[in-house]
């Protein structure tokens, strides 16, 4: 599956309260050219959420995204919502009155994914799903019966039964406990091997960053910029021998020094 | 100790309940049983049951004066109750999902739910007449002017990341307040229309005290005019056990319906 996103020279500004504005991307240039695992990592309030948010093409009102420069699609400029990218929050938004089954299948009840998917298929990959984030005995359930990690996995599987080209995900896990939280990380590599698409994960923790990205992309606070950009070759999934070698407390140091330097007030994470 | 988030035993609501029940009737008893107030202000208890009795079955024209006026009022109720539905909850929905609309209709509709509506009657019976027009447009702007604010606030009150998520998979602006906004505000509207229902009860004898024909408002109206007191009661207690089984039965349909929305 080929996918390519481009974001050139963003500049994005807000208007301060006081008047004036608000610089808080400056020239950010990121080119995403195939089914990768992009970890986006910067201190809070660095504006990856608004960079995220760019690439789904969702506008926030009354101001102008990106201030300029251009983000496009597989060549094409994105102006507005777009039909390949799907998003997971930290909030994962599950209807208390729809079963598991159907807080997944739910996609396909709007006309866009209706047309798209044929019945039998839409069955077939939601049984699939079911079966792959480890829900299937739980389909009949509703969301307030299932634990904070399953629900997280209904959200994800709600995502990835739309088999989106792009992934885009706002520190899905963070609301996690650390050993649900280790489980979505296998889950999500273990469903990205078998479906490969361009994720861009957004998170504070670097310990997940090194687990997951095929490319490490960090970002300086106000205003954001790249500040470094790197591949980790390493098979996934990793090893906690590969997660305590030299060379990759190499780059947890590499990152972290980044994101002290840029002096951001965020916090970072380093799961132990 | 006290504290008001301990549930009460189900045994000792009932009891607690019956007791206040149990002293009222008591009281009612004594008033009138010892003759400190006269038969033509409070009649007894027992003269009011009498009344039930008779009301129950007429002799001598072969027929349930009561059952009958029971129908034409639940009647009524009934097709008021499904304009209300069919016509208040879509409004109320399209107030709530749209500001604009919201602020089109909402001057026009709020200010009457503490309007006397009772004083538009007099308008009503001049604009339709004295015949069931009149009624069913009475009990449908009573309870109407309540429903659709409630229905409105309860779209509002749906969380909005349900709104987003949809849109961000994909729906449409319609879809979305279809498949989400509604779905999820379903069980204020529900007890939206218990309201509406309610107060149609409330509203029910005076739509039926113009051009008193049939139902329990002309029943009262009637016994009224006879002076017979312990009838009035009676037809009082008829309308407050309807409202009662209608109120009980919408609420265990909206209970077992919605059972998610309990947690």
């Amino acid at each position: 599956m080929t996918v390519s996103i481009h974001l050139d020279d963003i500049v994005q500004e807000y208007p301060r309260p006081g008047g004036g504005l608000n610089r808080v991307i400056d020239e950010l240039t990121l080119h995403i050219d195939a089914p990768e695992i992009v970890m986006l990592l910067g201190p809070s309030g660095c504006g990856k959420s608004t960079l995220l948010r760019m690439m789904g093409g969702m506008r926030p009102y009354g101001v102008q995204t990106p201030t300029s420069g251009s983000v496009s699609i597989d060549g094409e400029p994105c102006l507005g919502p777009h039909d390949d990218t799907v998003m997971v929050f930290q909030q994962y938004a599950n209807r208390p009155d729809l079963t598991v089954r159907s807080n997944i299948s739910f996609p396909f009840r709007l006309g866009l994914w209706r047309r798209r998917v044929p019945v039998a298929e839409q069955r077939r990959r939601v049984d699939r799903i079911l079966e792959a984030v480890g829900l299937a005995d739980k389909a009949e359930l509703r969301p307030w019966q299932l634990s904070g990690g399953q629900n997280q996995r209904v959200a994800l599987a709600r995502a990835l039964v739309l088999k989106p080209r792009i992934l885009l995900m706002d520190e899905p896990f963070g609301a996690l406990d650390a050993q649900t939280r280790e489980e979505m990380q296998a889950l999500l590599v273990e469903l990205f091997q078998e479906n490969p698409c361009a994720v861009v994960f957004v998170t504070h923790d670097v310990t997940e960053a090194l687990l997951l990205a095929d490319r490490v992309v960090v970002l300086s606070a106000g205003p954001a910029k790249v500040v470094d950009d790197f591949l980790i070759p390493e098979a996934r999934p990793r090893s906690h021998a590969w997660q305590r070698s030299t060379a990759t407390l190499a780059l947890e140091e590499r990152i972290l020094g980044h994101l002290h330097a840029s002096g951001g007030p965020g916090q970072v994470r380093v799961t132990v | 100790m006290w504290n008001p988030y301990v549930p009460l035993g189900a045994s000792q609501r009932r009891t607690l309940s019956l007791v206040g029940v149990v002293s009222v009737l008591i009281s009612w008893s004594l008033l009138s049983g010892l003759g400190l107030v006269g038969p033509a202000k409070l009649p007894a208890p027992w003269d009011v049951g009498g009344a039930l009795v008779r009301l129950s079955w007429d002799v001598g024209r072969g027929e349930s004066p009561l059952l009958i006026a029971t129908l034409w009022s639940t009647s009524r109720v009934l097709v008021a109750g499904m304009l209300v539905i069919v016509i208040g909850v879509p409004a109320g929905v399209a107030m709530g999902a749209s500001p604009k609309i919201d602020a089109i209709f909402s001057p026009l509709i709020d200010p009457f739910r503490s309007a006397p509506i009772v004083a538009v009657l007099p308008i009503l019976v001049m604009w339709l007449g004295i015949g069931e027009l009149m009624k069913i447009t009475f009990l449908f702007l009573g309870a109407v002017v309540y429903l659709v604010p409630m229905v409105r606030d309860a779209v509002r009150s749906v969380p909005h990341t349900y709104f987003t998520s949809a849109r961000d998979l994909g729906a449409t602006e319609l879809e979305a307040v279809r498949l989400s906004l509604l779905p999820m505000a379903m069980p204020r509207i529900a007890d939206a229309i218990t309201v509406a229902v309610s107060v149609m009860w409330t509203y029910i004898t005076v739509a039926e005290y113009i051009n008193a024909e049939r139902g329990l408002g002309q029943l009262i109206q009637n016994a009224r005019r006879f002076s017979a007191m312990d009838q009035v009661f009676a037809g009082i207690f008829v309308i407050i056990a309807l409202a009662l089984i209608t109120y009980s039965a919408m609420v265990a349909l909206r209970r077992r319906v919605f059972h998610w929305e309990t947690t």
